[in-house]
């Protein structure tokens, strides 16, 4: 994109600013908008599930619900309890909100279509969802309030527990791609299993971790049925308990683009990202990016799915499956992926 | 094949580390009940490492072959000795462990897994050739050595030695990493033939500075004044198996480590350390005997003890010859056998419930009740003392000789007036034996491995280890050839 | 332009918010502007091409070890007349050792700026192959010339683990843990009974 403003007559550094910003919006502004469609989709779906209607009130269908939610929510009063510690309060929602954005910068949407492409794309991606925690920490700590504060203890000690066997499947992934450059990552995955399906999932060595690394985003996210940091029977509301306006909006916006995020990252390290599914000729006629949204579609399904059926963990269970289960298989697989590929591709000797 | 070749050398450390991680599944499974056998195993795992060792002290290996992994690991003959009295020491504090454990019912099958791999890390720290695999080695063993220090985490006064262990011991690996990063500054490298080579000629400032800082750092290491001051503390407040193994292994350790730094890295520059290494035997000799005079708890009478000898030992280091490491070595290897002896005999004190007998008040008129005990514990002393017909002595007389011939005769001179001070408080312990009112506290039993250990040490330092010094001083002299070869 | 400018953005954050660090009254505060000198700290490191340092330094230091710290802090219940109190009494001891790190750096910088120093001379062994991204140059370096630091350093991360667990972990007699395994196997049959009480008996359980 530099190029294209460079060949207005710009010098380099004005090219590369503005193509930087454009880009910046040329992804967020669609995200947003993603995330207000699906906020209602998920309605939808969970109303389908429970055999009820769901938002279809407002514009056809009730499509426009999520901007009418918004207008409520803009117009509403902050309100900032006294006993809070008011600039933390206040940049706690900013935090979740931006690093929830900041993760799409290596999200390759087609072949080359990347923010940034660069070489530790998926470190990158590690280390953004690291900091996804702080938002949620901040809040709970600065509400200066019981529930936030048992909400923020709880969110730190899951996130970082699962952030562990997350990274180790990561880790298959990469060794298997032998590269952290998430393009690159998609590009490895053309022709996976036997030259003709695209997707890491679809190597039997790479399932069970695709697998994990689903259940993992969830836990990650905090969805249900990981939802221990928002019990509503237990903490009210958790750490967005105090809560109210715009600062609630951001962290509503925050947590479906973090939802976004892990669907995409289901699909882009496991399932082909902008592949196609099979590596047949006439499939790649279809541009890359509506693949890409199809399967993140289909990842953001499963999520109200098992969002709309699966009852809550106990949080010694979340922590039991998260340190005892999780963290072992996924070491294990670290070891047996690499051994299988030191015995096929890179030869023992080496 | 150079990568097998160097596997091939470090095989001590490849068996510690995979023994040490299959007991540690071992002990995952068969729980604290396991123990007793892990333990058995882990001194199994020590003498099999003992034995692939042990080859390199008899052929007296030194130069390039010694080098492993381009040159940051070297299993010299001057390592392997280390290592075997490490080795030694560590099995002992093993065998001693679980008859004092269990009758707290503290035992837990991490023990032998921690002592393993601190030997390890002791052995990768005698064998470093590099300030990496240095600080490496150092902070593998200290970490292992914290934890054991807190072992007993029901007792307040380990908890209290493990924290202050760990809150010193973290400040001295500071002081060490800023001298090692100085020293890499001004050196460009981090090998330790490397920073020989680049700071040949004229030492500047700033390396000088480096130095002093690694000094420091493995003064606190070796326990040497004026960086001695945790020493008495962690020794009384840490389980009595674990002081056994900390006065004796790490000691070995640190203070082969601390001759590897000064010949292989400053070897250059023996102008610069000479005189440092000189105050610190002073000061650590002339602290170790007047701090000991006031104690009444034996077992920081015998940390005093420990600063004291390293004194003593440290005056090898400062003759900066050959025949001074050579000292240095054989009196490492009386002292791991002293104070091995000495821990087993303070263990062995215990009253009619087993309780662990430690003020010297106690043990007054021991000789009545226990006398072969008295008797051992009596040679001890004697011979930390260095008193002529004991082993201890031999030790001693070696260090001023070197000092002697070196030219140092005044240093040799006050280190000789100071160990008359210190005989003072070991004769003191002994007249508390034999010639005080009789307490009758420390009647207890013991076990069948203490009184082995004990009559083997007390062997060793009786008149007739004299017939080892011939075996035991070509040893020395092997290892030190190989600590000083050139080529 | 840019990088000079970016350098310039990120060292003054990184000076500024390490000042705030010791400024702030509030040991939260301190901890939270700790994360963001981490942070520029991170830019830093993107900015002299070491990439992979820089997604390290975020992902250890701010996303594990000051997480936990900030957990560690918000549960004290910290005393700042005593902190103040403490920092009189020992201010003495922090000067001198003040002084002695800035005659070192003077020193250092000194020895530098006289030139005749080899400041880490690349001697050609650890230079990464042509084209190869900083992580595979680390990568090569780690597991073929540093193995044996680099396992060795395995080791002491397990023996801290061991550390932790054996001076923390105690078992409970008093709880009953849950053992998923029986709990998944048991039947209605075991569980449920069907009873026909005859009227005002009760059932016997």
């Amino acid at each position: 994109m530099t190029e294209f403003f460079q060949s207005w007559g710009l010098p380099y550094e004005w090219a590369w600013g503005i193509a930087t910003v454009a880009g910046i919006l040329l992804i967020a502004l669609p995200l947003m908008l993603a995330v207000a469609m699906v906020i209602y989709a998920e309605r939808r779906m969970w109303a389908a599930f429970a055999l009820r209607r769901g938002p279809n009130v407002v514009g056809p269908f009730g499509l426009l619900q999520s901007f009418a939610d918004g207008l409520k929510v803009m117009l509403q009063e902050t309100i900032i309890p006294s006993a809070a510690n008011k600039g933390i309060f206040l940049i706690a929602p900013i935090i979740t909100f931006t690093v929830a954005l900041m993760a799409w910068a290596v999200i390759p949407f087609n072949s080359g279509a990347v923010l940034a492409d660069i070489n530790v794309g998926l470190l990158y991606v590690l280390a953004i969802s690291s900091l996804g925690v702080y938002g949620v920490v901040m809040a709970g700590w600065a509400s200066n309030s019981k529930y936030p504060f048992f909400s923020a203890m709880r969110a730190a000690a899951q996130m970082i527990s699962y952030e562990v066997s997350i990274g180790f499947i990561l880790i298959c992934v990469v060794l298997w791609a032998g590269t952290f450059n998430m393009n690159e990552i998609v590009k490895a995955q053309q022709g996976a299993l036997f030259g003709v399906l695209n997707g890491f999932a679809f190597i039997p060595l790479l399932f069970p971790m695709w697998v994990l690394f689903l259940i993992s985003s969830m836990a990650e996210t905090a969805r249900t049925p990981f939802d221990l940091t928002e019990a509503e029977s237990e903490l009210v509301a958790g750490y967005q308990t105090e809560y109210s306006s715009m600062a609630f909006a951001l962290y509503w916006l925050g947590e479906y683009a973090n939802v976004l995020l892990m669907c995409t990252l289901n699909a882009v390290l496991f399932w082909g990202g902008w592949l196609p599914p099979v590596d047949w000729a006439p499939l790649y006629l279809v541009p890359g990016v509506v693949w890409l949204l199809l399967k993140t579609f289909v990842f953001f399904f499963i999520f109200a799915w098992v969002k709309a059926t699966v009852p809550r963990f106990r949080y010694d269970q979340l922590m039991r499956l998260g340190w005892k289960i999780f963290l072992p298989l996924s070491l294990i697989f670290v070891v047996l992926v690499s051994g299988w590929l030191m015995f096929t591709r890179y030869g023992v000797a080496a | 094949m150079e990568f097998q070749a160097s596997l091939a050398l470090v095989a001590p450390e490849l068996v510690l580390s995979l023994s040490g991680l299959a007991l540690l599944l071992a002990a995952a499974w068969g729980g604290d009940k396991a123990s007793r056998l892990i333990s058995i195993l882990a001194v199994a795992a020590l003498v099999g490492a003992g034995f692939l060792a042990a080859p390199a002290l008899c052929n007296g290996a030194s130069g390039p072959d010694t080098l492993a992994f381009g040159g940051q690991v070297k299993v010299d003959a001057f390592a392997a000795f280390a290592k075997l009295l490490i080795y030694l020491a560590a099995a002992a504090s093993l065998i001693v462990a679980p008859a004092f454990f269990e009758r707290v019912k503290a035992m837990r099958a991490e023990y032998p897994v921690l002592v393993l791999f601190a030997a390890m890390g002791m052995g990768i720290m005698v064998s470093a050739a590099d300030l990496v695999t240095l600080y490496i080695g150092l902070e593998l063993n200290s970490l292992a050595a914290y934890v054991l220090a807190a072992f007993l985490r029901t007792d307040e006064r380990s908890a209290e030695a493990g924290l202050k262990y760990f809150v010193l011991g973290a400040l001295a690996s500071g002081f060490l990493l800023y001298g090692m990063s100085l020293t890499y500054g001004f050196a460009g490298t981090t090998s330790f033939a490397g920073i020989h080579a680049a700071l040949a000629g004229d030492m500047s400032k700033g390396a000088l500075f480096g130095l002093v800082f690694v000094l420091s750092g493995l003064a606190f290491k070796i326990s040497a004044a004026p960086f001695h001051m945790w020493t008495p503390d962690v020794y009384e407040g840490a389980p009595t198996p674990v002081t056994t193994f900390f006065a004796s292994a790490p000691k070995v350790a640190a203070m082969a480590l601390t001759m590897r730094v000064v010949v292989d890295a400053f070897g250059a520059q023996v102008q610069a350390w000479q005189q440092i290494v000189m105050i610190v035997a002073l000061v650590s000799i002339v602290v170790g005997a007047l701090g000991a005079i006031g104690q009444d708890n034996i077992k920081r009478l015998m940390a005093y003890s420990s600063i004291n000898n390293v004194g003593f030992i440290l005056i090898g280091l400062a003759a900066a010859t050959q025949q001074g490491a050579s000292a240095m070595l054989v009196y490492l290897a009386i002292y791991v056998a002293m104070t091995i002896g000495g821990f087993v005999a303070i263990l062995m004190l215990k009253d009619a419930n087993g309780e662990p007998v430690e003020q010297i008040a106690q043990i007054a008129g021991l000789s009545s009740h226990r006398k072969v005990l008295a008797v051992c514990l009596a040679m001890i002393m004697f011979s930390l003392a260095g008193i002529p017909p004991l082993f201890g002595f031999w030790g001693k007389f070696l260090v001023f000789q070197a000092a002697v011939q070196a030219g140092m005769v005044p240093l040799a001179a006050i280190g000789i007036a100071a160990s008359v001070i210190g005989a003072f408080y070991y004769l003191k312990v002994v007249k508390v034996m034999y010639f005080d009112e009789p307490a009758n506290v420390a009647v207890g039993k013991s076990d069948w491995a203490h009184q082995a250990l004990l009559a083997i040490c007390a062997i060793f330092i009786s008149p007739l280890g004299y017939l080892l010094t011939g075996w035991l001083g070509g040893m020395a002299d092997k290892a030190a050839a190989a600590l000083y070869f050139v080529g | 332009m840019i990088q000079t400018l970016a350098f310039y953005i990120f060292a003054s954050l990184v000076i500024a918010s390490a000042v705030m660090v010791i400024m702030s009254r509030n040991p939260v505060h301190s901890v939270l502007w700790l994360i963001v000198a981490f942070f520029n700290a991170a830019g830093l490191m993107v900015l002299v091409g070491a990439e992979f340092i820089a997604m390290l330094l975020v992902i250890v230091y701010v996303g594990a070890v000051a997480v936990l710290f900030l957990f560690v802090v918000m549960m004290l219940d910290i005393d700042f007349a005593e902190l103040r109190a403490g920092f009189v009494k020992n201010f003495p001891l922090g000067l001198a050792i003040a002084l002695v790190l800035l005659a070192e750096m003077v020193m250092g910088l000194g020895a530098y700026k006289a030139g005749g120093m080899q400041l880490g001379t690349p001697d050609g062994t650890a230079a990464a192959a042509v084209g190869a991204s900083n992580i595979k140059a680390i990568g090569a370096l780690l597991y073929s010339k540093y193995l044996f630091l680099f396992e060795s350093a395995g080791i002491i991360l397990l023996v801290a683990m061991i550390g932790a667990i054996v001076l923390t972990h105690r078992q409970r007699g008093d709880t009953r843990g849950q053992v998923i395994s029986r709990q998944v196997a048991r039947r209605p049959e075991e569980a449920t009974v069907n009873t026909q009480p005859e009227v005002g008996k009760g059932v016997q359980l």
